[in-house]
């Protein structure tokens, strides 16, 4: 065995397939945390409605897809409803149907639902007096919502949100087990076809720790952008998906 | 509706128990792994050497930055070729079942993030606390025993919850390297049955009963930790005066 694990000729030869795993891999992210964050705001508004019944059932949602493990979610899209006849027959098959639509809709379930505890956590943190003093000012609630608690929000927020999209796009190389070749089942398919163990995994490794680096490099600037005005930074904690990287800690008490 | 006979679950509930105990085996197994591993290379790793703190930016960042899925394929197809290179000729005669795999990769991913915590923790200590510990000679391994890691576990054990239910929802990616748990016997009886739909549902359940479960009693845990916090601040005599 060489020093290097690393079949030079064999990684270089598996890059375009790679490269093309990876544009799924991307293109399964870049949707779901669109549809996820249209999603999470309706039901985050309902989550934190005082009427019982919109805040019950959206609660409901966010205890569902966010306890579910995602390969479980992307079963029970995949196989379980298939079942339903109704969904068979109706103009959704074209959805369900295919295995890219059934990684979408788990995907973006789950991600709503983590969405919705971001949000509603990064609301919860604007301080109230603020709001009050808006509506003092005889803005409209609209206009506060949008100008004055979702800028505010989208601050102490952002790390939680971070945290979320990474997170996420680790957990998008679930979906070959529904025969999608992202950049996990080319991997695994170059495995299979080398018996090379560690050329294709670490390669595709490679990959993945970029995107996800990239993104947290984009996440660094978009903060040190929203922030360009105050000097220190104010963090919250946050109930994301992860308090993973963002540690929470007690701030000290200072007598 | 369901085509399903009484018989018929009875058995499968026996399959589907079984496959839940080796999942919770896993999950157990897994998060032991990650804490002792976590806790060593928090506390090693804040030494000053620059070295060691470069290896550790190198040893988050990578298994921060991977899904643990494909660690998880890693160490099941490539752990014998690793074992080998490590142990030589013994190593190679060990056969990596997925059970070996998924604790070992699941241990080492989140041995970086409970790290993390736990750096985080101790470097969010009063300094004090070292120092007065140096000051009655206590010797440092009892230091670090009965001083500094109980008062890092209550400082970090929102964190160490969050990383416990997260773990929780990756131990079912096991399943794919070809672990008998609780998510491949669903998908046997799922299968047969021709009930997807039910047997799916009823697993999502049960992983969200445990992850109930453990939240209730991480909170209760969080309380007993915290009886010694919940006084106001007393105010030294002499900071009052200044």
């Amino acid at each position: 065995m060489n020093a290097l694990p690393i079949d030079l000729a064999l990684a270089w030869e598996s890059l375009p397939a790679l490269f093309d795993g990876l544009m799924v891999t991307v293109f399964l992210t870049a949707l779901p945390l669109i549809i996820g964050l249209a999603l999470a705001f309706p039901i985050c508004f309902a989550r934190m409605s005082a009427r019982r019944a919109l805040a019950l059932p959206a609660e409901i949602f966010v205890v569902f897809f966010r306890g579910a493990p995602l390969l479980i979610l992307l079963y029970l899209v995949y196989y379980g409803l298939g079942q339903i006849e109704a969904l068979r027959n109706g103009p959704f098959w074209i959805v369900f149907g295919s295995p890219f639509g059934c990684a979408i809709v788990a995907l973006s379930l789950n991600h709503a639902a983590y969405m919705v505890e971001v949000l509603r956590g990064s609301l919860l943190a604007v301080p109230h007096g603020i709001v009050e003093a808006s509506e003092a000012l005889g803005i409209t609630r609209r206009n506060i919502f949008l100008w004055v608690r979702m800028p505010l929000a989208l601050r102490y927020g952002l790390k939680a949100y971070q945290n979320e999209v990474v997170s996420f796009v680790k957990g998008t190389a679930i979906v070959s087990v529904v025969t999608i070749t992202d950049l996990m089942a080319v991997a695994n398919s170059i495995f299979e076809q080398t018996y090379d163990p560690f050329t294709p995994i670490l390669c595709a490794a490679a990959f993945y720790w970029a995107f996800v680096n990239l993104i947290r490099v984009g996440f660094t600037v978009w903060g040190r952008w929203l922030s360009r005005h105050s000097a220190e930074d104010a963090v919250v904690a946050i109930p994301g998906r992860q308090g993973l990287g963002g540690v929470v800690v007690e701030a000290k008490v200072t007598p | 509706m369901t085509n399903l006979s009484l018989a018929d679950l009875a058995g499968y509930l026996r399959q589907l128990g079984e496959g839940a105990l080796i999942t919770l085996e896993l999950f157990f197994a897994s998060f032991a792994l990650a804490f002792v591993l976590g806790v060593l290379i928090g506390v090693a790793t804040l030494a000053r050497s620059r070295v060691i703190r470069a290896a550790w930016r190198v040893y988050a960042s990578i298994f921060m930055g991977v899904p643990s899925l494909l660690v998880i394929f890693l160490i099941f197809y490539g752990g014998s070729a690793m074992l080998a290179a490590v142990l030589g000729e013994f190593g190679a005669r060990i056969d990596i079942s997925p059970f070996g795999a998924g604790v070992a990769a699941l241990g080492i991913v989140y041995s970086a993030y409970v790290a993390e915590l736990v750096r985080g923790a101790i470097e969010n200590l009063p300094k004090g606390q070292f120092e007065g510990a140096r000051a009655l000679a206590i010797p440092p391994f009892i230091m670090w025993g009965r001083v500094i890691l109980p008062q890092v576990m209550r400082l970090a054990l929102p964190g160490l919850v969050n990383v416990w239910s997260f773990m929780l929802k990756e131990t079912p990616l096991v399943s794919l390297a070809g672990l008998q748990d609780l998510v491949a016997a669903t998908k046997i009886a799922a299968g047969a049955t021709k009930e997807p739909f039910i047997f799916f549902v009823a697993t999502a359940l049960v992983f969200i009963a445990f992850s109930a479960a453990s939240l209730w009693l991480a909170n209760r845990l969080e309380v007993r930790l915290d009886r010694g916090q919940r006084r106001a601040p007393v105010r030294s005599p002499a900071q009052a005066e200044a």
